[in-house]
């Protein structure tokens, strides 16, 4: 068991490939935002990569073990300490019954991942471990964690040694200048958006607003303008020209809603009438998960193909193959 | 219109889109929920998630099971088997859902609304005047004279797309600008042509003017109807708003809240679309409720 000192700002359990199977009934996948370092964070305690573990946003919470476990803190840095001592991010560490493990604040990035040998042994909710806050779904109690709450774990298996890391080039690389590079597939609705309007898209910075969340991230930028058939078009599509029947959403659709983008994510809306005319590849998640409000996007257009490999090729890095032993 | 061949659209790298048409109709509909049957039964390798929608499917895969072009090619062969949609049937369950009309909880929701956000006409005389009717008493006749077609779920856990199987029954409604920041659970609520049920309190978009207390999800899965599923209804389902007083309300509430109360659910049909198609043609379509 953990018990919950300091909760952080908002640190909920999650799993992958999170909770599948019920988007039909409106029910978001959730999981970890930024897989890649949530993936490496599970294989440094020797879980399997999808294993439950906490996701921590912008500041991390105070931990105190009551059996040994091995840890790892992954994504942003929240300078992680046991006892006081810092310990190093992409590393496998010996906890202590009786320490305490404090993140906090993100210096780089935004979401800190924390992985304990055994997993986090919430109950499984409709398949998965996945917190889905906003309908107290998964997770614990189906909210982020709260002080003096405890937190189960699952049986440990034989893990890499105390001081493991991940190679440097295994981890994914933040930018110090705010400005990331974000791949999408255009699709499923570049066709409502004129030519102009798609090469302003790919061409234009993109500022992260502070709507940026677990369902959505609200970005400000130009104007679009529009085809044909986004004014020309059946009444029930609605008025505006970025309203069209409801539809489903796809997972990352960047989801124009009268004027402003809206990425949506983890825990969004399954369907709605607005258009999606590009959708961020799944490969590109860690970068969202990773931005901050006020640091810039920029889009690049990718193959369905090409987003395929990037995304296996990420899997591959994010594994036990990665794993560096000490010394 | 609907689409002679379907629009296969990319949406990422593990979501498609399937467009089967550009309007928002019963038939449409049908062939969406048709066709999501089809696919399910085809058993595609690699096929993970449908949403089918009002016009559209999404599809989600595993691409390490199959390719986009691949899953496009079974898409469309299984839609050039479905032809005509004459003959066709779906199972359809009836749930009758209690409704208290112009109840003080969304009347409540509209006055705070008016007092913080935007003032306006409250949604039910509202909806009387842009519809043509006479009264607020009209209002329910015609609001639940006719049984509604679950025709998709989404945006929210459980919430559903009802589309007024009457023509006769059917009314329009703008939905709030800019939206509510909240809504009753439980309120019944129009946008476009389309009523639902709020499933939970949720921000929301739709002119308001009545209250169910029957649950239609519940994730501590406490009522027998929600045994096997966290929501209650399913695409196809039908839906006929009973109305009651506020002693029925209550009575409802009270049964709710102590874990006894019994969904008033008709499992035992199916829905065809030609005995609909007869029906609809037997309509006299200018006489209403």
């Amino acid at each position: 068991m953990i018990e919950v000192i300091a909760p952080g700002l908002e640190t909920s359990v999650q799993d992958l490939p999170g909770r599948v199977g019920y988007w039909e009934q409106g029910f978001p996948p959730s999981g970890p935002m930024d897989r890649w370092s949530f993936r490496l964070a599970n294989v440094l305690v020797g879980n399997a990569p999808e294993a439950a573990a906490l996701e921590c946003q912008f500041l991390g919470p105070t931990l105190r073990f009551d059996a040994p476990a091995r840890v790892a803190v992954t994504g942003a840095d929240m300078r992680p300490t046991l006892d006081g001592a810092q310990v190093p991010l992409w590393t496998t560490i010996a906890v202590s019954a009786g320490q305490v493990l404090a993140l906090g604040p993100a210096l780089t990035g935004a979401r800190g991942y924390l992985a304990v040998s055994g997993g986090i042994d919430v109950p499984v909710v409709l398949g998965s471990r996945s917190t889905f806050h906003m309908a107290g779904v998964g997770g614990m109690e189906g909210h982020a964690i709260k002080a003096g709450q405890r937190l189960p774990l699952g049986p440990a298996s034989d893990g890499p040694v105390a001081g493991t890391s991940v190679a440097p080039a295994a981890r994914p690389a933040f930018p110090t200048d705010g400005r990331w590079t974000i791949e999408v597939v255009p699709g499923p609705d570049d066709d409502w958006i004129d030519e102009a309007g798609q090469a302003r898209f790919l061409s234009s910075d993109w500022k992260v607003t502070a709507k940026a969340n677990r369902t959505g991230f609200r970005l400000s930028g130009p104007e679009w303008s529009f085809a044909p058939r986004a004014t020309q078009k059946p009444p029930e599509n609605g008025d505006d020209p970025s309203n069209i029947i409801d539809h489903g959403y796809p997972f990352g659709a960047v989801n124009l809603a009268g004027a402003t983008p809206i990425i949506l994510v983890n825990d969004g809306p399954s369907a709605g009438g607005f258009i999606n005319p590009y959708t961020v590849i799944t490969a590109a998640f860690w970068k969202l998960g990773q931005s901050r409000p006020n640091e810039i996007y920029r889009f690049h257009a990718v193959t369905v193909e090409g987003a395929q490999a990037l995304r296996r090729a990420q899997d591959a890095l994010a594994s036990a193959a990665s794993l560096v032993p000490p010394g | 219109m609907i689409y002679e061949e379907p629009v296969l659209k990319p949406g990422g790298d593990r979501n498609l889109l399937v467009y089967l048409g550009d309007e928002m109709s019963f038939d449409l509909n049908f062939l969406v929920h048709t066709y999501a049957a089809r696919i399910r039964e085809a058993g595609v390798p690699g096929l993970v998630e449908l949403i089918p929608e009002l016009a559209s499917l999404l599809v989600s895969y595993d691409p390490d099971r199959i390719s986009y072009a691949d899953l496009g090619r079974e898409l469309k062969t299984i839609r050039a088997g479905i032809g005509a949609l004459e003959g066709l049937e779906l199972p359809s369950r009836l749930f009758n859902v209690p409704v208290l009309y112009f109840d003080p909880w969304t009347e409540a929701c509209v006055d705070d609304y008016r007092a913080t956000i935007k003032d306006k006409e409250p949604d039910p005389d509202f909806l009387v005047r842009i519809n043509g009717l006479d009264d607020r008493r009209h209002l329910i006749r015609v609001h639940s004279g006719t049984e509604y077609w679950v025709a998709a779920l989404g945006f929210w856990p459980g919430l559903g797309s009802l589309m007024p199987l009457d023509p006769r029954c059917r009314l329009t409604a703008p939905k709030y600008n800019p939206p509510r920041t909240w809504t009753p659970k439980g309120t019944v609520g129009m946008g476009g042509s389309v009523t639902c049920i709020y499933p939970d309190r949720t921000p929301g978009g739709y002119q308001i003017f009545g209250i169910s207390p029957m649950p239609i999800w519940d994730p501590a899965q406490r009522l027998e109807a929600f045994r096997d599923s966290l929501a209650l209804f399913r695409p196809g389902d039908r839906v006929r708003f009973v109305p009651v007083d506020r002693e029925e309300h209550d009575a409802v509430a009270a049964k709710v809240e102590e874990g006894t109360y019994l969904h008033p659910e008709v499992g035992y049909q199916t829905f065809s679309i030609d005995a609909y198609r007869g029906w609809l043609a037997g309509l006299d379509p200018a006489r209403r409720f």
